[in-house]
């Protein structure tokens, strides 16, 4: 009984049988997928695991396809694992079959680590890093990224063709890898890749000419301005594009559309006044007597760096099965030749 | 120019192996091969002069990869005829490559300038055993059809069915290899290009049905029931898939793989 078990697990006609049902299924699925965007079109962005709880499980009339196509690779792949066991028990006879048989173990661990890296990683896309930032990465605890530098590459028409992110990567607080990534040039460490995705440029304040005083100031977050009367103007935040709702004020975007600063005001070192204003509204009255005053002379701009952090567990098993294909296939190739020189013909079943 | 003169000789070879077929004669046969000998080594030469001048392998546009999947099906062709003496059976293929070649005439030459993506030696690989790939799908296709045509005329013209079936498997075989190795590439690539190394564009998963498909092919061969006819026509129903892979998605669909 157990017999004819395993001889049904390492079958050539079970694979046939799943190899032919799951491609079916999957050129039938391809249509479904391509029709729905909506529901198929995050895949890259979320890990399978992501995905099944926000879309996958939630129209399984259009998406019960893709959950049938991976239970069959499932199968195959078990399938191909009994064969290739199979074969190890058979080594001393079936050498000749190395090439073939480490297919077979390329395609199994690929298998294997596509699973364990679709349920067990995590995708993060838009991560915004600025020049000198530090931020945590949730899918590795302990670690932190920062970014260096940044600079774009530019082509002959001056259209951005990559970006330059230098990386430091933490652990607590020591750097475990610095790396300059670009295109083509990721940085691996453990299960985690970070890619370029894209930048951006943000206004964070402005090179501004104080008319009543007739010197040049900087508005911007940190930045203090000397007024009249020992009165100092502390800028605390600044915001490119700001709305009032209700009594707060809030952040939009990053482009400079409706520029805010929150301000403290002193006097000898005496607090009179805090409180947003709006740049493009009337000043304030009082402050307007103590001379602030200004024309914007440019705005001061900042790049930042968007990056993608994924982490796949599976990675390096997944690595270590093309690295078996390879192998697999050049073996193969060489056994091919030599067995029909031999005049070789193949197992019939 | 050179393009022209190449697409002359593709022609002119075409017409001489017609005319073979038609009338198998031993200086005909010679001179149909001398004419394809001379347009493949043509080509080559200006394919490494492209490759030379752009500083990569110039396979970033529908000018580029059809010049060189046509080059890869001359040379799946050369390689067939070389060993096995194939002769006028390769005619759909020579054919194939004349097809390409000439819908490749009439479009913009001119190398456009390398992004950084695709800068990378695994790029240039991926496309080369994609291309070679599928011209070995397309050979096989074509040594499927006459396996259809030998079984119901019987003719002397072509070879005999045990030859045919070889020649079939071999390009199955081959075509199979070189296609894994261009999955490798690509999925090596992608894992260092965008974090992951599987994609879920259109591209990519009827990459993985052709991949599939033909793995099923390489066991197929071993089903008594399958072989022959059966495996004749699983190779022309793959070969739909392989174009539908590399033309249909392109025409009729959108995908974000890279080349699309």
């Amino acid at each position: 009984m157990l017999q004819r078990i395993w001889n049904l697990c390492c079958s050539l006609k079970l694979a046939i049988v799943l190899t032919s049902i799951a491609t079916i299924i999957a050129i039938g699925g391809s249509l479904v997928m391509h029709f729905h965007p909506n529901l198929f079109g995050g895949l890259d962005a979320l890990s399978l695991s992501a995905w099944h709880t926000g879309y996958g499980s939630k129209s399984l009339s259009l998406t019960a396809w893709f959950y049938l196509t991976g239970f069959l690779l499932a199968l195959l792949g078990l399938n191909t694992g009994c064969c290739f066991i199979d074969w190890l028990f058979k080594i001393r006879v079936r050498w000749r079959k190395t090439g073939e048989y480490l297919i077979h173990l390329g395609f199994v661990l690929i298998i294997i680590a596509y699973f364990w890296g679709s349920f067990a990683g995590t995708r993060s896309e838009g991560n915004r890093f600025n020049i000198g930032e530090t931020k945590p990465i949730t899918a590795l605890p302990g670690h932190y990224l920062r970014l260096d530098d940044f600079e774009t590459v530019l082509n002959e028409s001056g259209r951005p063709v990559d970006m330059k992110s230098s990386l430091s990567l933490l652990k607590g607080d020591q750097v475990v890898k610095s790396v300059q990534v670009h295109s083509n040039t990721p940085l691996i460490y453990d299960s985690l890749t970070v890619v370029p995705a894209s930048y951006g440029e943000e206004t964070v304040g402005y090179d501004v000419m104080l008319t009543a005083l007739n010197r040049p100031a900087k508005i911007a977050a940190s930045s203090h301005i000397e007024l009249k009367e020992q009165t100092t103007l502390t800028i605390q935040k600044f915001y490119a594009d700001a709305t009032r709702i209700g009594n707060r004020v809030v952040r939009r975007n990053a482009n400079s559309i409706n520029p805010a600063i929150l301000v403290q005001v002193s006097q000898a070192k005496v607090n009179i006044w805090s409180g947003w204003i709006f740049l493009r509204e009337p000043l304030p009255l009082f402050l307007q007597q103590k001379g602030f005053n200004f024309v914007v002379k440019r705005p001061i701009n900042r790049v930042y760096s968007v990056l993608t952090l994924n982490t796949d567990p599976g990675m390096r098993l997944a690595l270590t099965g093309s690295i078996c294909l390879t192998i697999g296939v050049i073996f193969t190739l060489f056994s091919f030749y030599y067995k029909r020189q031999r005049g070789d013909r193949p197992d019939i079943c | 120019m050179i393009l022209t003169g190449i697409f002359t000789l593709y022609l002119l070879a075409t017409a001489v192996y017609f005319w073979h077929a038609l009338r198998p004669k031993a200086g005909i046969r010679r001179a149909a091969f001398a004419l394809f000998l001379a347009a493949f080594t043509l080509q080559t030469i200006y394919l490494l002069i492209r490759w030379e001048t752009a500083g990569y392998l110039p396979v970033t546009n529908l000018f580029s990869t059809q010049l060189f999947f046509s080059w890869a099906l001359a040379l799946c062709y050369l390689y067939f005829e070389l060993r096995y003496r194939l002769h006028a059976t390769g005619l759909f293929v020579v054919f194939l490559t004349l097809l390409l070649l000439g819908s490749a005439l009439p479009r913009d030459t001119a190398i456009p300038p390398l992004i950084p993506a695709l800068n990378t030696p695994l790029f240039t690989f991926h496309i080369i055993f994609s291309f070679t790939g599928y011209a070995f799908f397309a050979m096989a296709f074509s040594v499927a059809l006459l396996y259809l045509l030998q079984k119901r005329l019987e003719t002397p013209i072509l070879p005999d069915l045990a030859l045919l079936r070889k020649l079939n498997e071999e390009a199955i075989f081959l075509g199979f290899c070189l296609f894994t190795l261009c999955m490798v590439m690509g999925s090596i690539w992608a894992q260092v290009a965008w974090g992951y190394y599987f994609s879920w564009n259109i591209k990519s998963v009827w990459s993985s049905i052709v991949w599939l498909f033909y793995g099923g092919m390489c066991h197929a061969k071993f089903i008594r029931r399958w072989q022959g006819t059966g495996y004749a026509w699983l190779t022309i129903a793959g070969f739909a898939v392989v174009l539908f892979t590399y033309l249909g998605i392109g025409l009729l669909m959108q995908s974000n793989h890279p080349l699309e």
